[in-house]
């Protein structure tokens, strides 16, 4: 979990984020005390959640004539965590996005928000947040107008759209047509047009696809404080360096099913193999010495082993009975990013041929 | 503090919702801030004032009521109305902005009837205007050239200005209807156009190759552009009475947008 005292440094009007009437989130910090409570702060509690503010997605199917885009998926995305929808282009996530904001239909199955069906929420911009692509945007309006023709729909004050450009950092441009704007500016826009209604919800489909770094770090942080304030937030990225900073809980697509639906620490430790990187001068007599079933060994340099199937407690015991001296014992866990390639290696449509490593020597140890 | 009133305090949910009003206001936004509403709305005004013109000094007297030179010009921007209430629309589906559209209100029946709503209102008031407007600039040369507008009879200038403005409007609906069906521009603008102007002349041209047959001929009192005429300025001895015109002039955008409906409803977008 992310400091919240250093996003509000970082971000100092981070509790504007989301309405002016300061809703008692602003981190209890000395240093940017002052910065971090701008409205006065009414310093109510944040609003209790309850098991109705979740995306649940039952049996959820789609076709389009003979293609299953999405194929009977279940899942719930929880309050309070940041849940990262994850998979291969084309594995259904954004149609799996589109049919929980009622754009597309479900061909079978289910899915609600808030325990409704989208389309029978009051209120949606009030209740969930939407950032689909960055296009869904008239190119010839400009990006205030956009927004205040989508605030118009629910009452939304003038106040707020101003608000939500500032938030999102594009007053620059808010008064150019949408038409030209560069893609990070565009998914601003489309962030702004999401936190309108300050919903309890947000779905985002890739929000940090063409953002700058100083983006994407934003994005981050501000993912991070919605699900800390109790908030569901539902988000899609290719990143997975980024995603394994972001998320939580993780859902994997794979043509169209659900290949995993796990907390992240729990699916990364399902999918990697942990292994014990070794460095020694001796390292070849280390490597025969570790040897045994299930124990796999490559050796990346003359003195280097990298050692899975036991770990670093037991090699430095073996290494200490032969008396091979030891320089290095780093036990490394795989990435997300890993444990992703494992997951849908099976699944991925369009896929590369993997690239040889130079001077990598695989030995398969055996008894 | 339980769940239900923690939302309430939170958002003053009576206050943000969308009502068929706001749907309106948000439709007229997005008509005001793009620059197609002002290119049409201009090229109607030009068109409309210049015909005027020339049709009052192309005219002498004995002239029945030369508000005609005022109205003349709808048989060419009807299509400009009927253009601007299909790019309205098909304008958010190219773009994407009906994704926005219809997840801020994700009720499609009442985005289409506030949309056409607003187009059909739109393009009534900006007409009224520009008739108006045509009419107070054509008065000095036809007074002078003895053939002033009667002001003072009321069916003899504001109700035909009004009549025309209300078609006008209608077209527009036409177009909207239109737009939501096929979500195309092109297409969508090919079967607006074809409908207030290639289809009369297909009539026409059917009407005469097959004069045997009655009905066909008659056909053509029933398109759209032959019907304004009768229901702007009507006159006795015409095929269809002012209110026969008038609801096929109201049936017509009410089938395209009772189609539009119909497939909007269930669709994907």
């Amino acid at each position: 979990m992310l400091d919240l005292c250093e996003i509000a440094q970082i971000c100092g009007d981070m509790p504007r984020i989301w309405s002016p009437d300061a809703r008692g989130m602003a981190p209890q910090c000395h240093g940017a005390a002052g910065q971090v409570h701008p409205a006065g702060g009414r310093g109510g509690s944040i609003r209790p959640r309850n098991v109705e503010d979740m995306i649940t997605a039952e049996g959820l199917g789609k076709r389009y004539g003979d293609k299953v885009a999405v194929d009977d998926v279940s899942f719930t995305v929880r309050p309070g965590s940041v849940t990262g929808f994850l998979g291969p282009n084309g594995a259904g996530k954004s149609t799996t996005m589109r049919m929980i904001v009622g754009l597309d239909r479900p061909s079978s199955g289910r899915v609600s928000v808030n325990g409704k069906e989208y389309r029978q929420l009051g209120a949606p911009l009030t209740e969930v947040g939407v950032l689909l692509d960055a296009k869904a945007v008239h190119t010839g309006r400009s990006a205030r107008n956009h927004l205040r023709a989508m605030a118009a729909t629910h009452g939304i004050q003038a106040s707020r759209v101003d608000e939500v450009i500032d938030i999102t950092g594009i007053g620059s441009v808010a008064r150019k047509r949408a038409g030209g704007f560069s893609l990070g500016m565009g998914q601003r826009l489309g962030i702004a047009a999401a936190l309108l209604g300050d919903p309890h919800t947000l779905i985002l489909d890739e929000p940090v696809n063409g953002l700058d770094p100083e983006g994407v770090r934003w994005v981050r942080q501000f993912v991070r404080h919605a699900a800390s304030e109790g908030r569901t937030i539902l988000l899609s990225s290719h990143l997975m360096s980024e995603m394994a900073q972001t998320a939580d809980h993780v859902i994997v697509l794979g043509r169209g099913k659900v290949l995993a639906d796990a907390a992240l620490p729990d699916l990364v430790r399902a999918w990697t193999t942990e292994r014990v990187h070794v460095r020694s001068p001796r390292a070849a007599e280390l490597a025969s010495a570790v040897s045994g079933r299930d124990v796999e060994v490559v050796t990346s340099s003359p003195d280097t082993l990298d050692i899975s199937g036991l770990p670093a407690s037991r090699i430095g015991d073996l290494a200490f009975e032969q008396g091979i001296p030891i320089h290095e014992l780093t036990p490394t866990s795989g990435s997300l990013e890993d444990a992703y390639l494992a997951l849908t290696g099976e699944s991925v449509e369009y896929r590369t041929r993997a690239v040889p490593q130079a001077g990598a020597q695989l030995e398969e140890a055996h008894a | 503090m339980t769940a239900i009133q923690a939302r309430a305090t939170h958002i003053p949910a009576t206050t943000s919702r969308p009502t068929f009003v706001r749907q309106l206001r948000s439709e007229l936004i997005k008509l005001m801030t793009v620059r197609g509403t002002w290119w049409s709305v201009g090229i109607v005004a030009l068109l409309t004032i210049g015909i005027a013109f020339i049709v009052t000094s192309a005219m002498s007297p004995p002239i029945d009521n030369i508000i005609m030179a005022v109205i003349m010009p709808v048989q060419f921007t009807m299509m400009l109305a009927g253009i601007l209430g299909v790019i309205s629309v098909t304008g958010e589906y190219s773009t994407g902005m009906v994704r926005s559209t219809f997840t801020a209100n994700p009720v499609r029946g009442a985005v289409l009837a506030a949309k056409a709503a607003m187009l059909g209102a739109f393009m009534f008031v900006v007409s009224l205007a520009i008739f108006l407007i045509a009419a107070v600039g054509i008065s000095p040369l036809a007074a002078a050239k003895d053939m002033a507008l009667d002001w003072a009879d009321p069916l003899k200038v504001i109700v035909p200005i009004v009549a025309a403005s209300a078609t006008m409007g209608l077209f527009a609906l036409l177009g909207v209807g239109m737009g939501f069906m096929l979500r195309s521009g092109a297409g969508a603008i090919a079967i607006t156009v074809g409908i207030l102007f290639v289809l009369p002349v297909v009539i026409t041209l059917l009407g005469g190759l097959l004069h045997d047959i009655e009905w066909v001929a008659q056909l053509a009192d029933y398109v759209p552009s032959t019907a304004a005429q009768y229901a702007i300025l009507p006159s006795d001895g015409m095929p269809l009475s002012p209110a026969a015109a008038w609801a096929v002039l109201v049936a017509w955008p009410a089938a395209a947008l009772l189609g539009a409906w119909a497939v909007v409803r269930g669709r994907d977008v």
